[in-house]
């Protein structure tokens, strides 16, 4: 079982001696904290694009996969999607290295609870041994939004679970993490639909991912797309959008030449009416 | 208030009966009116070729100038002024307005929610107004300082056209209010306008932005919702749709993004812009579209299940 870090039962004892500062005593008995000695590098934002939603055919997960530091893309070919068991498939959001961390600590005491007690647990116990992992960080600058994606226990059916550090645990239909998750909420609004087959749900999942990157900054590069069944996960290839963008843009070059013929020839109409008035 | 300029009729400055002098105590420096809107001594002196009438700009002294400094502070204070007066709360473009050209002309669409801070102000508001004939603005912002601009750029193209006989071109009008913002830059004055309209030279979308910005593009969303609106605009959006499914383009935009962003809600407006003008579609309400997206889902879930 995790245990608490040990620093932590003195916390109770510096509380009680003074009357102002009932539950704030924390954050400075943390073994972690550091917002005091070492300053942030750049302001923290979940620069990423990371979905999942739930249909007939299991869950699809997608994400870019551009990892970037405040205006530098740090690397262009990092993995926002990290399996945590066969049947498990994490999406991650905020800081690359927290997550990261996470995830492994996750899949640790996913696999010791296993091996202690002969069957696996549950998506929404994994979701909530993770809550209250990060709980005892709350309020430091650690910053992880992760979404699990998994199956229900014993039955056929998929699950999907947001966490995030600030404390926030949601069982939900659909998600989309990080800073281009606006552009993917509205596509993926419009088109999902419980009754979706797997090709339909991965091109919109796809489409989806390719509209933030589109126009979000700190979004890009390739998009990763994971499939979880009750059988486990499948992953498709990395797919390069760039391969898209230049699709797109030789559709718009064609579009944008019909077009100033078209306008070209209507203003000269127009002009013509103007002065005859 | 526009056949008084044009006469040049404020020759001598006025004084209201509302702003008493005794209430400077002992100014330094004597200023000429107390009118806010004639500040005489900062006017614009460049624009006298203009038949000899001059355009008045509304320019307040700026805070770091030593007029302001001097002054004591009166009923009228000057924008920047953040010691006297408190904000109720943050401004943020709280609302989904949108744009984009296609073949047969300009589309605007907004929706109409006024928000302050957590509140729905109004859910009635229009944040699409028609300037001219053939040109229509979409605001977002400060609504008080949109509603204001608006009304300046009416005027100001109004007497363009009465002065010179035909009518300023959007880009010109663009420039124009860029140029009158510009002194309000620095201020928390917020105004972020789409102006929508088709000219000499075809249809035209000039996004002009009381922080300087001044472009031109082919599709615009301004506001809180506007990357929701924009996700699905930019997987739909073709320049050869006709003008149903560009209507119908637009409408599912606003209504993804008043679905996702708290800020934006209640009704849509639509306008399209053509050769011929503007016309103004029937405001909608997004409830029933709301109601009859979920039913549709539930229906293909039903479907697939059989």
């Amino acid at each position: 079982m995790w245990t608490p870090p040990p620093q932590l039962q003195n916390c109770s004892a510096v509380s009680s001696e003074d009357p102002f500062l009932t539950s704030f005593s924390l954050p400075t008995c943390l073994p972690f904290a550091s917002s005091q000695s070492v300053p942030l590098p750049f302001p923290m934002a979940h620069g990423t694009t990371t979905l999942a939603f739930m249909f007939q055919g299991g869950v699809m997960a997608a994400a870019d996969t551009r990892s970037s530091c405040s205006g530098l893309v740090a690397c262009p070919a990092s993995q926002k999607i990290l399996p945590i068991h066969s049947h498990l498939v994490g999406l991650t959001s905020g800081t690359s290295a927290d997550c990261a961390l996470w995830k492994r600590i996750l899949a640790r005491e996913l696999r010791l609870y296993q091996l202690r007690h002969g069957r696996r647990l549950s998506t929404s116990g994994a979701a909530k041994l993770l809550s209250h992992m990060l709980h005892p960080f709350k309020g430091t600058e650690l910053c992880v939004a992760a979404t699990l994606c998994g199956k229900k226990m014993n039955l056929s059916g998929p699950r999907l679970f947001y966490v995030c550090s600030d404390g926030t645990r949601l069982r939900g239909m659909l998600f989309s993490v990080g800073s281009g998750s606006p552009y993917a909420y509205s596509i993926l609004d419009q088109g999902v639909h419980w009754g979706l087959t797997v090709d339909e749900a991965k091109s919109i999942a796809r489409e989806a991912v390719y509209r933030a990157t589109y126009r979000d900054a700190y979004s890009g590069n390739c998009v990763d797309m994971y499939h979880i069944t009750s059988k486990g996960w499948t992953r498709r290839n990395r797919e390069d959008l760039k391969e898209e963008y230049y699709r797109e843009k030789e559709r718009r070059k064609h579009e944008k030449t019909e077009r100033r013929d078209r306008v070209m020839v209507e203003s000269e109409e127009n002009w013509q009416e103007y002065h005859e008035d | 208030m526009a056949l008084e300029d044009v006469c040049s009729f404020k020759e001598r400055p006025v004084q209201h009966k509302w702003f008493s002098f005794s209430s400077l105590g002992d100014a330094a420096i004597p200023f000429p009116t107390s009118d806010c809107y004639n500040l005489r001594y900062s006017r614009l002196e460049t624009s006298e070729n203009n038949c000899g009438v001059p355009l008045h700009f509304f320019i307040p002294p700026l805070p770091h100038s030593s007029s302001f400094i001097n002054r004591p502070l009166s009923s009228f204070c000057p924008p920047k002024n953040s010691m006297t007066v408190q904000k109720p709360f943050r401004l943020a473009h709280g609302t989904t307005t949108l744009g984009f050209i296609f073949q047969g002309g300009v589309i605007a669409a907004a929706d109409t929610r006024a928000s302050a801070g957590g509140l729905v102000a109004c859910p009635a508001v229009h944040k699409i107004t028609p300037i001219h004939s053939h040109l229509v603005v979409t605001s977002s912002g400060s609504g008080a300082d949109c509603m204001l601009w608006e009304r300046i750029l009416i005027r100001e193209i109004r007497l363009y056209q009465l002065r010179h006989g035909h009518r300023l071109s959007i880009r010109a009008t663009a420039k124009l209010l860029s140029s009158m913002l510009h002194p309000f830059k620095g201020t928390e004055m917020c105004v972020a306008l789409t102006l929508c309209g088709w000219d000499k030279s075809g249809p035209k979308l000039i996004y002009v932005c009381s922080d300087g910005a001044r472009l031109q593009g082919d599709v615009f969303s301004v506001g809180s919702g506007s990357p929701y609106a924009y996700g699905v605009l930019d997987r739909e959006l073709r320049w050869s749709l006709s003008k149903g499914e560009a209507i119908s383009l637009a409408r599912e935009a606003v209504f993804r993004a008043t679905h996702r962003d708290a800020y934006s809600g209640n009704n849509v407006d639509l306008f399209h812009i053509t050769a011929q003008g503007w016309s103004q579609r029937k405001r909608e309400d997004l409830k029933e579209e709301y109601y009859r997206d979920k039913e549709k889902k539930g229906k293909k879930k039903n479907d697939k299940l059989k």
